[in-house]
């Protein structure tokens, strides 16, 4: 497990080391001046040499991707082009309403795929199972942005049961305002985790081990929980990291729809502002986000798998 | 069947609704107004809410499918060159950092190349191929490491065939297969991934007659004119709705 565990380290390490490569090779191969952009509107010379030495593209291209890499591993985002501010103050400050959003959704997915996959499984090829599948396919990539407009004008417009937006309240101290956009978030990213439960409880439940459990005479509850669910949930967890990208993607609509003032709105302001450092930084952070998620699913999944032990 | 009809109704709005487009009042009204004239209202611009649907579908389907043909272009360069070759360096080199694009978020992906560069319809194109890219070429190239060790290929190889022979006449065949089993679900990711650039305005430009545009412009308006988005809206969903559901159907029919 150690050694395992280790290895997995070396790689998440790499990997945040390519996408952070990634993010300035790209930055640097991009037609077009990073500092003209930025500049935008007002292209004026002396603006665009201003910007050109804070983005510090008057120095040679090797000494700037020592520095990033650098400032990266000593924490230093770089500044804001558009405030001036620290860019780990502009995204520190909007992180919190995203990690509720993120954390609820997946409190609510968690249990929820489970649930309805080892249902679906239990009752194979009848109609809980296929209205469940049936769901569960057809919501599967559904576009977020008009998902929750639907969504909106039904419970908010008609039926007048929830909240439509966001604004102004505050996302804890309101629970009702976490309804839509939870919806929203977990209706794609359940689709394809309760597809995968629901194949692994099926062949699970088909298996040797499970019969013999079973002729052992244990508590129905018992064998599915106990015995069958955990090989089930292997390749669950690892879709489980899959679908945190989707997450994101979904968040970032998921916060415009619903004024969210989180890390995805900030981005999303970055972007139309052409603040590039902003930019940079969370590409950066979101994938070391994405990168330490799969390392404990692939974690996970090796400690639930005994078989991937012994083989070693 | 009902996956038939919801793929139906939108591609048919898209394909047909431009040439009727002509026939809604072209007029400029009052903004978020619905009377005579107006069977679904006007937008945030005063526009006929019918005629702007009627001319949105097709962009939304012509830049997925752009997309998506580009992305099987790249993905079979890349899978065949990964698969064919002898040297496993070259394969490493092909595939690992294809690895790499897969740890960052399609959309942030998108977004950092729209904050680098001057935003539109081709940036968006481009980025949503290349996303799509590493999926399609491991696809193919685990596909096409399969049909050549077949023995039906080695037997086409020892009889004196050209390599480019038995990849044209036997490869290609047994490849198409997973690959057309997979089409469907690339094709819905391309309509999400361009549908939330336009979405988030870095794509089409704000006027467009766009379904993802209309629903983002007229968002505001939902409480005094909801048919200017919920129109476009309930278009998109039923688009992919349907599109899930014969790509599943498809899968399970292949397999």
């Amino acid at each position: 497990m150690l050694r395992y565990t280790l290895g997995r380290l070396g790689v998440g390490l790499a990997q945040l080391f390519v996408v952070a490569t990634g993010v300035f090779v790209l930055t640097e191969a991009l037609p077009g001046d990073a500092a003209v952009v930025a500049a935008g509107d007002v292209p004026d010379p002396a603006r665009i040499a201003a910007i050109r030495h804070a983005l510090g593209l008057d120095l040679p291209p090797w000494d700037r991707y020592v520095g990033w890499l650098g400032d990266l591993a000593a924490g230093d985002l770089g500044t804001s082009l558009v405030t001036g501010r620290p860019v780990a103050d502009v995204l520190g400050q909007a992180i919190a309403p995203t990690a509720v959003l993120a954390g609820v959704t997946l409190a609510v997915l968690l249990p929820l795929s489970l649930l309805l996959g080892v249902l679906a499984a239990l009752k194979e090829g009848g109609r809980l199972d296929r209205a469940i599948s049936a769901v569960t396919v057809a919501l599967h990539a559904v576009p977020e942005y008009a998902l929750a407009v639907l969504l909106v004008a039904v419970f908010a417009l008609w039926l007048g049961v929830l909240p439509a937006t966001a604004v102004g309240g505050s996302l804890t101290e309101t629970p009702v305002l976490l309804v839509l956009p939870v919806t929203v978030l977990a209706a794609r990213s359940a689709a394809s985790l309760v597809r995968l439960v629901r194949a692994g409880m099926v062949d699970a439940l088909a298996s040797e081990y499970v019969a013999h459990v079973r002729r052992h005479g244990l508590a129905p509850w018992r064998v599915v929980l106990r015995h069958a669910l955990p090989n089930a949930l292997v390749p669950a967890v690892q879709q489980l990291a899959r679908t945190v990208d989707w997450l994101f993607g979904g968040i970032v609509v998921v916060e415009a729809v619903f004024a969210v003032p989180g890390l995805a709105a900030a981005i999303v302001d970055a972007v139309s502002g052409r603040d590039i450092p902003v930019v940079q930084a969370a590409t950066v952070l979101v994938g070391a986000v994405v990168i330490c998620v799969n390392l404990a699913a692939d974690l996970a999944a090796h400690r639930l798998t005994p078989r991937a032990g012994v083989a070693r | 069947m009902v996956a038939g009809a919801l793929v139906a109704v939108p591609t048919l709005v898209a394909v047909a609704g431009p040439l009727l487009a002509p026939l809604t009042t072209a007029q400029r009204g009052i903004a978020y107004w619905s009377g005579p004239g107006y069977p679904l209202g006007t937008d945030s611009l005063g526009r006929d809410v019918l005629g702007l649907v009627l001319r949105g579908g097709a962009s939304v389907l012509l830049l997925a499918a752009t997309a998506s043909l580009v992305a099987y272009a790249l993905g079979a360069l890349v899978g065949l060159a990964a698969a064919g070759t002898r040297r496993r360096w070259l394969d490493e080199l092909l595939m690992r950092p294809l690895d790499v694009l897969l740890a960052v978020p399609a959309l942030l992906v998108l977004l950092l190349v729209a904050s680098l560069t001057d935003r539109g319809v081709g940036m968006v194109v481009v980025v949503v191929a290349v996303v799509n890219t590493p999926a399609i070429a491991r696809l193919i190239r685990a596909a096409t490491l399969d049909a050549v060790r077949r023995p039906a290929a080695e037997a086409m190889l020892l009889q004196g065939e050209p390599r480019w022979r038995v990849y044209a006449v036997f490869v290609a065949r047994e490849v198409a297969r997973p690959l057309l089993a997979d089409a469907g679900t690339r094709l819905t990711t391309a309509v999400y991934l361009v549908g939330a650039a336009n979405f988030l305005g870095v794509g089409l430009p704000p006027g467009s007659a766009d379904w993802a545009v209309l629903v983002d412009r007229n968002r505001a308006g939902l409480l005094l004119q909801p048919w200017a988005v919920l129109a476009p809206a309930i278009l998109i969903v039923a688009l992919t709705v349907g599109m899930n559901l014969l790509a599943d159907d498809l899968t399970r029919r292949r397999r």
